[in-house]
């Protein structure tokens, strides 16, 4: 009994303790000089970093908060438009033969493109600035709306269709009364796989071109040879989808209490 | 599908002469109206800014002419396949380190507890931000974009396989142990095939996953590669190439996930069974 009690023990332990183990190890793989300072920088590196880059907007131009409020604005507007038009759509394209017929076969067209090889074009067509970045990530974040909402409306109970029908409801009675509340989880299923999706797409964009953000932080750590810098803007980006995240989850949850199980 | 959509849309009562009303609840007959609808208006946005915007003729025109013609000394077909190879070997040495892991997470409690945390360390990390490091670490060539897409293909496999050994119905193991298994039947009779629809599922996303990737890498900086292509395009100014290409890649990403399908009710059918 005693040595299940410590093997419990241990199991809620090892966590933390293999965390502490990988940051030790990264920080002493080049503090020792395995790893050149070049290639990789520390954690604490990263971290003094943080803190230098709060105010001062040297080398690359803005401080920090500028680089995180530019990559959340281009997300947040992409990724509201991706909502405000591909939810109703999907909705719509569940339910109406019209609307469906009409637009599966263009949607069947665009959505076997990556997200990613949309960039080139809104560069082409936009520029660098909020407009291209903001439409990567409509198109990126739409798909999965679309898909969700006419799937969610496409899975309600026939039951409760057949049962309104004989009360003598118009179709567009249950369409809003019955098959829009049953394909709420759904669609808030895929919220989150649009927000992953606009997320990873951003960062590419601003990769590739940009002057601000955090995915351009990221490109000028690579070109100053600053591995801070990198691992910097990689862990900001991290750690702002895992918040973004958290939000939507949180919203959903307020919103389908009670639907979902 | 179609039969339960029937029900639930009412259509049973569609008529049988014909009538235009009936026309505009034909599926088909509302399909190629709208693909027609959308290369007719392409075509008139098009003649109207022809800078943003080629014809459709002109793109088909231009992946016809790259078909044959080099740019930077490899044809279209060659281009994909440098992109299909990167793929490849980046999701070859996925799995090859993915399903391992993801099993031994599933199997052993404290693999599962020492592997997680770093795994949720390094998961919200869309694997094209690693691109900068890889470049720094391993230059521009071949190396970093295998990396990259190891990076992002392992998360989807590890993911799976860990959670495909978990979520084995435990009365499966319970009849094992009944009809006098070991721990060895258990394991090779009941989590391996239980799991491995699930496994398989894995890999198809870490599939198309890899596909995002290496474009997203090629675009950042390469010399060949179906990214390649669509950055040369920008470059030049040749929006046909651009949107060429993309159909290319369309096409490709559509092919693979076809194969995957196929391939899935190939390796294990009993997931069509679980499904039902």
């Amino acid at each position: 009994m005693a040595d299940g009690k410590s093997s419990k023990q241990l199991l809620k332990y090892l966590p933390y303790i293999s965390v502490l183990c990988f940051l030790l190890t990264w920080e002493l793989i080049v503090d020792l000089n395995v790893v050149p300072n070049s290639l990789l920088a520390t954690p604490i590196q990263v971290v003094k970093l943080f803190f230098y880059k709060l105010t001062n907007i040297q080398p690359d131009g803005s401080i920090l908060i500028v680089h995180i409020i530019t990559s959340l604005k281009e997300a947040l507007i992409g990724y509201s438009l991706a909502l405000l038009i591909g939810i109703p759509l999907g909705l719509a394209m569940g339910w109406f033969t019209l609307a469906e017929g009409f637009a599966r076969p263009i949607f069947e067209l665009i959505r076997p493109i990556p997200p990613v090889a949309w960039i080139p074009l809104t560069i082409f067509w936009f520029g660098i600035g909020i407009t291209g970045k903001a439409f990567i990530i409509f198109l990126s974040g739409m798909v999965p709306a679309v898909i969700n909402s006419m799937v969610g409306v496409r899975m309600t109970n026939p039951t409760y269709i057949r049962m309104a029908r004989t009360y003598g409801a118009k179709d567009w009675e249950i369409f809003k009364n019955i098959c829009i509340p049953s394909a709420l989880p759904m669609v808030f299923g895929g919220l989150q796989v649009a927000l992953a999706a606009s997320w990873t797409t951003l960062v590419a964009a601003e990769l590739i071109a940009a002057d601000t953000g955090l995915g351009f932080l990221i490109t000028m750590g690579r070109r100053l040879l600053m591995p801070d810098m990198i691992l910097l803007g990689m862990v900001l980006i991290g750690l702002t989808g895992v918040i973004i995240g958290i939000i939507v989850d949180k919203i959903e949850k307020r919103l389908v209490a009670g639907v979902r199980r | 599908m179609s039969s339960t959509k029937e029900g639930l849309i009412g259509l049973s009562d569609s008529k049988k002469t014909f009538s235009f009303k009936g026309l505009f609840k034909n599926n088909y007959f509302l399909y190629a109206l709208s693909l027609i609808c959308f290369f007719l208006f392409w075509e008139l946005v098009a003649v109207t800014f022809g800078k943003f915007l080629p014809r459709p003729i002109e793109v088909i025109d231009r992946v016809v002419y790259m078909f044959g013609h080099t740019l930077a000394g490899k044809t279209l077909l060659m281009h994909l396949w440098a992109s299909l190879r990167r793929v490849f070997i980046g999701f070859a040495i996925a799995t090859a380190i993915g399903i391992p892991l993801g099993l031994f997470m599933g199997f052993n409690k404290y693999v599962h507890a020492v592997v997680k945390p770093i795994f949720d360390l390094f998961k919200p990390m869309p694997p094209i931000a690693w691109i900068s490091l890889a470049i720094l670490w391993f230059g521009i060539g071949e190396t970093s974009k295998i990396f990259i897409i190891v990076i992002g293909a392992v998360v989807p496999v590890v993911i799976n396989s860990f959670n495909g050994i978990r979520l084995v119905d435990p009365d499966l193991y319970h009849v094992v142990k009944m009809l006098g298994g070991n721990h060895r039947d258990e394991i090779i009779q009941v989590s391996f095939p239980a799991s491995l629809p699930a496994i398989f599922a894995g890999l198809q996303i870490s599939l198309s996953m890899a596909w995002t990737t290496v474009l997203a890498a090629e675009l950042v900086g390469a010399r060949e590669g179906m990214g390649f292509i669509i950055i040369q395009g920008m470059n030049l100014s040749r929006v046909d190439q651009i949107i060429g290409g993309m159909f290319v890649i369309a096409i490709t990403a559509w092919m693979i996930s076809a194969v995957m399908t196929y391939l899935e009710r190939w390796i294990c059918p009993w997931k069509m069974q679980l499904k039902k």
